[in-house]
């Protein structure tokens, strides 16, 4: 286990109904780092994500040490347009207000991200990328040590998606923790340091890329230098 | 809701003014007729009752829809992970909601406004009143709706769960018409009797406390249902402490008797001399009504003597005995129509329901006789014979045009 260990989860579990979103969930979460969630659609990143934030309830499970999550992480859900009638600059001060964010990185998350053009526009008429883009800008102003964002890329084209890479590595690079849920393998292999392989609701692996890919040797018994093969070899 | 309130208003307003113009005198009617108008009851309540339906039906849906908006919008999940408690959240969105209320009121300003400018009278208690009452009447709609849309996973049946109270309301006030007793005092402490009283310029402090429980209770409930991040069964756990608390709280509340008549004319009270006389007596008092809920005659027993009764005497208890709802079949029963009132071991009888002579047979009873009547203080009401000009222009047109030029100015300078 890497020793700068930031918070550890131990037997999450989640059930819906007779679906178990969740079950028996255990992984590490290290200071600075950016971890990976990887998963097909359905495993339960979302719901992974919601239950550590506290926005639904766990059936089990505990979070060490057990501080006030509202202190420790901010989750940015994917595919949500709030505060939908107000310009992008209200909503960004509006949550520099609200969770006492971080003013001194304003300019630079809104020139990072392209915003300055969208600041008078409202977020119901933002594109599906463009509103993807202030949702993380959201996220990056926050004060919380740890930054869990569903889907950072989803929405956004191939040079947006490289820009906001570089922007997501540099506030690691300042000491915050990322930890993003992320389906499309290629992506995940360039931005992250460390990976949670999620699969039925299990953590089927976790641990760098090179860990993954022995584990995955030692499984089916070939080495594997696609980071595509691994996972499929470990989910 | 804003661009609606001027018109709503207006329609009252004018109508309003209008009868009370042709009363006092317009259009040929003989002169002195509205000698006894009061404006509360011939302007200030029609006008302020648009605010009934503005609480009614539009109130609640801008409500479920800042509510409900903000969770199937996402900003609630984000406005969770706030370092503020989610009761000051709710808290803070009631009173931007009430906020609004207020500039919805501006309308009713207006009208007061243009009342004056007639040369109308205005006497402040009772203009007060109304317009708390509407406040409060406000206060409680923001609560169940916030309540509805923080229940409820869908805005559609926060609107339907909310529509139903209120004609709940109204079907609890049908039966306490029809059973009386504990039913017609539960009708008391509904919205529509809320304003109803305040409407009549009569400040109940039992009225008022048990609707600020309501409206916290309310809130506290919403605030419970927005934290998503409990189990289902640890929010209704924590519903029925609130339930438990509101239901301790209000049944206490309702053994509080302040009241104040705000009433220019004191409607809702007896004469100065009445109530000196009444207060006089010390000795309690029974009363006992053989009326059927339905019989008008109990209607205005309880409209015209016992409501102003009780705001005087301290110990007076009133029972109401008949077999039937309605009364209809019971009138051929010897004793159907009868009014005993017994005071320390005495009782008298009296079939006589008008406020004169209840107060005859107490005086009676008590051997007490009232001072000669102050004329100089009666109410002499202010007719006044005047059209209400402007008003359509500023209500129907200079309202939604202001309205709709402010919505124009912000939605451009937002951007």
């Amino acid at each position: 286990m890497p020793a700068d260990v930031l918070f550890t989860v131990s037997g999450l579990s989640k059930t819906y109904g007779l679906v178990r979103a969740l079950d028996d969930v255990h992984l590490t979460v290290c200071r600075g780092e950016i971890l990976g969630l990887i998963g097909p659609n359905g495993a339960g990143k979302t719901t992974l994500f919601e239950c550590l934030a506290g926005v639904q309830p766990s059936d089990a499970g505990v979070v060490v040490p057990d501080t006030q999550r509202p202190d420790l992480l901010f989750y940015m859900p994917d595919g949500i347009s709030p505060w939908a009638d107000q310009p992008v600059h209200w909503v960004l001060q509006y949550v520099l207000g609200l969770y006492r964010g971080r003013r001194d990185l304003y300019v630079d998350v809104v020139n990072r991200l392209e915003l300055t053009s969208l600041l008078r526009t409202k977020i119901a008429a933002l594109s599906k990328g463009q509103r993807k883009r202030v949702l993380l800008a959201i996220g990056l102003l926050t004060p919380q040590p740890v930054l869990l964002i569903d889907e950072p890329f989803d929405g956004l084209d191939l040079r947006q998606t490289r820009e906001v890479a570089a922007t997501l590595r540099s506030h690691a690079s300042l000491g915050r923790t990322l930890f993003l849920s992320i389906h499309q393998i290629s992506d995940a292999a360039k931005i992250c340091n460390r990976f949670v392989l999620l699969s039925n609701g299990r953590v089927c692996a976790e641990g760098s890329r090179e860990e993954l890919a022995r584990l995955a040797e030692d499984r089916t018994g070939q080495p594997s230098s696609n980071f595509e093969d691994v996972f499929l070899a470990l989910t | 809701m804003l661009l609606l309130s001027g018109p709503l208003v207006g329609v009252s307003f004018i109508s309003a003014v209008r009868i009370y113009a042709e009363a006092s005198g317009l259009g040929g009617t003989s002169i002195g007729v509205g000698q006894a108008f009061s404006p509360l009851v011939g302007v200030w309540a029609p006008t302020f009752s648009a605010y009934e339906i503005v609480a009614v039906f539009l109130l609640p849906f801008v409500t479920i829809r800042m509510i409900s908006g903000d969770r199937q919008s996402g900003a609630s999940k984000l406005e969770q992970q706030a370092p503020v408690s989610v009761f000051l959240r709710v808290a803070i969105k009631a009173l931007i909601l009430l906020a609004g209320w207020l500039i919805v009121s501006v309308p009713g300003a207006i009208a007061i406004v243009l009342w004056l400018s007639y040369g109308g009278h205005a006497y402040w208690p009772e203009v007060i009143a109304v317009v708390l009452g509407h406040f409060l009447n406000a206060g409680l709609t923001v609560a169940l709706a916030a309540a509805a849309a923080s229940v409820t996973e869908h805005p559609s049946t926060a609107a339907i769960a909310t529509l139903a109270f209120t004609v709940g309301t109204w079907v609890l006030a049908f039966v306490a018409a029809v059973q009386g007793a504990f039913w017609e005092k539960l009708a008391g402490y509904t919205p529509p009797a809320l304003v109803a009283d305040f409407q009549h310029g009569l400040i109940q402090m039992d009225v008022v406390l048990v609707a600020v429980i309501l409206v916290v209770a309310g809130l506290a409930v919403a605030a419970v249902w927005m934290r998503t991040g409990l189990t289902v069964r640890r929010r209704s756990s924590q519903s029925l402490v609130v339930a438990a608390i509101v239901i301790a709280a209000a049944a206490t509340s309702t053994f509080v008797r302040a009241s104040w008549d705000a009433s220019e004319n004191r409607q809702n009270s007896f004469s100065l001399t009445e109530t000196a006389a009444l207060a006089r007596i010390k000795t309690p008092l029974h009363i006992e009504v053989h009326l059927a809920p339905e019989d008008p005659r109990r209607s205005d027993l309880d409209r015209n003597a016992i409501s102003k009764l009780r705001r005087v005497m301290q110990s007076l208890d009133v029972s109401y005995i008949s077999a039937t709802s309605i009364g209809l079949f019971e009138q051929t029963s010897e004793h159907y129509g009868e009014i005993w009132y017994q005071m320390d071991g005495r009782k008298t009888m009296s079939r006589v329901t008008t406020a004169e002579g209840v107060l005859e047979s107490i005086y009676e009873l008590a051997n007490v006789s009232p001072m000669q009547e102050d004329t100089e203080h009666l109410f002499a009401g202010y007719p006044l014979a005047q059209p209400p000009v402007w008003a359509a222009t500023v209500f129907y047109l200079f309202w939604p045009a202001v309205v709709i030029a402010s919505m124009l100015f912000f939605r451009r300078r937002n951007g």
